[in-house]
C-alpha cells in the first residue's frame, strides 16, 4: 500500500500559503492542523465551507490526521448544505467566519493559538482512505456524492504537476481564482502545491486588479488557476502580469483565440486541464496547439462504443466520460460536446431535466423548461426559463427556486408564458425553445 | 417611481447594469438604496466581475476587492453611483 504524505517537499520554515496578513509557514501550517485536529468532536464526515485557502486546508488536514472525509458543497446555499448534512449523518461544518448554519454544528478554524511547536515526522495517509467527497448534480436533483481517495488526490496533483513540468525544489507560487471546493479548485490550487511544495495563495481574487496585485506579490515562477471567464476579463481590462507565468484553465473550454491573446498579453503559457468531478482530472493540452487533448499520466481512456471510460490505478472502477469524445490511436482524445442533457454555466455542469423537474415541483407551475440560449457578447451565458403559471409572477417562483437551485443557476430571465410550444407528441423540441427565447430578448430589446 | 430622486448617473447606471446582465428589470424601477446582491436584484460574484469590465470600460474605474469599502460600494446603485463619481477617469 502507498502511504504518500500529507505535504510535498518542503522545509520548515518555507512559505505554504500568504496573502495580505502574511506569510504562513509549513511549521505554522503543521501545529495549525494538529491543534485543529486535536479539538474536532468525534464524528466521520466534515463540511468544510472555508472561504479563505488556507483556512480551508488546515481544516482539510486536521480532518484527515483524525480520519474524517471532508465534504465539498458546490455552495453555501443553507438549501444544499442541509440536504447534504442530512445524506451524511452526524456532520458538522467547519467555518472561518461567523456565519452559522442553522441546523448544522459549526466549529471554526480560526483562530487557534497555542503554537505548540509542531514535532516529529509528517504524517503518511494510506491511498485507499477517502479524504473527501466532491458532489455533481444527480438525475433527481439531489447532489450525487463522488468519494475521492488520498491516492487518487495526490497521484493526479503528481501527474499534473509532472507534465506542467514542475521541478523538485523550484520557487513557484500559486494564485486561483477558482474554489477550492470545486473539484478542479482543490486539485490545482490546493493538493498541486501541497504535493510539489509550491507556495499557495490563500485569497480568491475576483477581479482583474485583485488577481494583477496576487501575481505581483508571488514570489518566484507564478501559476494562475482560473477559469475561461476569468481569463477573459483579465485580458478585456488589459491587465498586466508579470511575464513567464502560467495559466491553467479549466471548468469550461477555452477558445484557442482567447488562449492566444493570453499568452502573448501576459507572455505566459496558457495550459488546459481536462476533469469532472467523477474522475477529476484527467488530460491537458496547451490550447494553442490544438483541440487534442494528452491523458494524465497513468489515465487511459477506453471507447466503449459511443460513450468512453477513464481508468487508472487509484479509481475504484472505470469512471463513463460525460462528454462525447473520440479517442486516437495513441490514446489522446478530442470532446465534441456534452451529453444533450447536460450544459455549463460558468464552470458548473448541470442537467437540465434535473432543473425543469425541480421547477416543476414548485406549487403552481404547470409547465416549464430551463434554456441556455447560445454564447453571446457577455463573459457568461446564463440559463434562462420559461414558466406556465397562473397567477404567480415571475419574482415568487424565482425566490422558491433559490431556495433549491445553486445560484449560478438561476434563470436570467425566469419568464412567465401562457404555454409553452410543445408538439403533437408533447415534447418541447428546442428549436421551439430557442424561437421563444429570441422573441423575448428581442421584444425586452437586448442583444439576442 | 424614484426617478426624482435619482441622479443622471444613476439612471445611466441603472441602465448599464440592466443591459450587461440582461436583467428583466425596468432601469427606473431599480431602487437606488435596493441591495444590489444576494437579495434585492439577486446577482452573484460572476455579475460582479462583469459589472466591473462594464464599469471599467464605461468609467475608467477599476473595481478592487481589496478595497476596504468594496461591500459597501457594491451594496446598492446610489453607493456604487457614487464610488464612480469619485474615481472616474472617463
Amino acid at each position: 500500500m502507498r502511504e504518500p504524505p500529507l505535504i510535498g517537499p518542503y522545509d520548515s520554515n518555507d512559505v505554504l500559503a500568504w496573502d495580505q496578513r502574511g506569510p504562513r509557514t509549513v511549521h505554522r501550517f503543521l501545529a495549525d492542523a494538529a491543534s485543529l485536529a486535536e479539538s474536532l468532536p468525534d464524528r466521520p464526515t466534515a463540511l468544510n465551507l472555508a472561504t479563505n485557502r488556507y483556512e480551508f486546508l488546515v481544516g482539510f488536514a486536521a480532518a484527515i490526521m483524525r480520519r474524517q472525509v471532508t465534504l465539498l458543497p458546490q455552495s453555501r446555499a443553507p438549501q444544499t448544505l442541509l440536504r447534504i448534512a442530512g445524506e451524511f449523518a452526524g456532520s458538522y461544518a467547519l467555518t472561518d467566519r461567523d456565519d452559522a448554519i442553522e441546523g448544522i454544528d459549526s466549529i471554526s478554524i480560526q483562530p487557534r493559538g497555542g503554537h505548540a511547536a509542531w514535532q516529529g515526522d509528517i504524517l503518511r495517509i494510506p491511498s485507499d482512505q477517502v479524504v473527501a467527497v466532491a458532489f455533481t448534480s444527480g438525475s433527481t436533483g439531489r447532489p450525487v456524492p463522488n468519494k475521492k481517495t488520498w491516492g487518487a488526490l495526490t497521484a493526479v496533483a503528481q501527474a499534473t504537476g509532472a507534465r506542467l513540468g514542475i521541478k523538485a525544489g523550484e520557487r513557484i507560487s500559486v494564485v486561483a481564482t477558482v474554489p477550492h471546493q470545486h473539484m478542479f479548485g482543490l486539485e490545482a490550487s490546493v493538493m498541486l502545491p501541497v504535493v510539489h511544495g509550491l507556495a499557495m495563495h490563500a485569497g480568491r481574487p475576483l477581479f482583474p486588479a485583485d488577481i494583477g496585485s496576487a501575481l505581483a506579490d508571488a514570489a518566484g515562477r507564478w501559476i494562475l488557476v482560473t477559469t475561461p471567464l476569468h481569463l477573459r476579463a483579465c485580458v478585456a481590462e488589459g491587465l498586466r502580469m508579470p511575464p513567464g507565468g502560467l495559466i491553467l484553465s479549466a471548468t469550461a473550454p477555452l477558445s484557442r483565440d482567447l488562449a492566444q491573446q493570453a499568452e502573448r498579453h501576459f507572455q505566459a503559457e496558457v495550459h488546459e486541464i481536462f476533469g469532472f468531478a467523477e474522475a477529476g482530472s484527467i488530460a491537458e493540452r496547451r490550447t494553442i496547439d490544438g483541440d487534442r487533448w494528452r491523458p494524465l499520466e497513468s489515465v487511459r481512456i477506453e471507447q466503449d462504443g459511443p460513450s468512453c471510460r477513464v481508468q487508472a490505478w487509484y479509481l475504484s472502477a472505470p469512471v463513463p466520460v460525460p462528454d462525447r469524445i473520440t479517442v486516437d490511436s495513441e490514446g489522446g482524445f478530442i470532446v465534441h460536446g456534452r451529453e444533450a442533457d447536460q450544459v455549463n454555466v460558468a464552470g458548473h455542469r448541470v442537467s437540465l431535466g434535473d432543473l425543469n423537474h425541480t421547477l416543476m415541483q414548485i406549487d403552481g407551475v404547470q409547465d416549464g423548461v430551463f434554456f441556455l440560449p447560445e454564447e453571446g457578447a457577455g463573459l457568461v451565458t446564463r440559463l434562462m426559463a420559461f414558466v406556465v403559471a397562473p397567477g404567480k409572477t415571475s419574482d415568487e417562483i424565482q425566490r422558491i427556486l433559490r431556495a433549491h437551485v445553486d445560484p449560478v443557476f438561476m434563470p436570467r430571465p425566469l419568464v412567465c408564458v401562457p404555454s409553452l410550444p410543445r408538439n403533437a407528441t408533447g415534447k418541447l423540441p428546442r428549436e421551439s425553445v430557442s424561437e421563444l427565447a429570441r422573441q423575448w430578448l428581442e421584444r425586452e430589446g437586448h442583444d439576442a | 417611481m424614484e426617478q426624482s430622486g435619482s441622479s443622471l448617473l444613476e439612471q445611466d447606471l441603472a441602465k448599464l447594469i440592466v443591459q450587461t446582465l440582461k436583467l428583466k428589470a425596468d432601469p427606473a424601477a431599480i431602487e437606488p438604496e435596493a441591495a444590489l446582491f444576494g437579495e434585492g436584484l439577486g446577482l452573484d460574484s460572476i455579475d460582479a466581475l462583469e459589472l466591473s469590465l462594464a464599469i471599467s470600460q464605461t468609467y475608467g474605474y477599476q473595481l478592487k476587492s481589496s478595497d476596504p469599502q468594496i461591500k459597501t460600494i457594491f451594496s446598492s446603485l446610489r453607493a456604487l453611483a457614487a464610488a464612480i463619481e469619485k474615481n472616474r477617469t472617463k
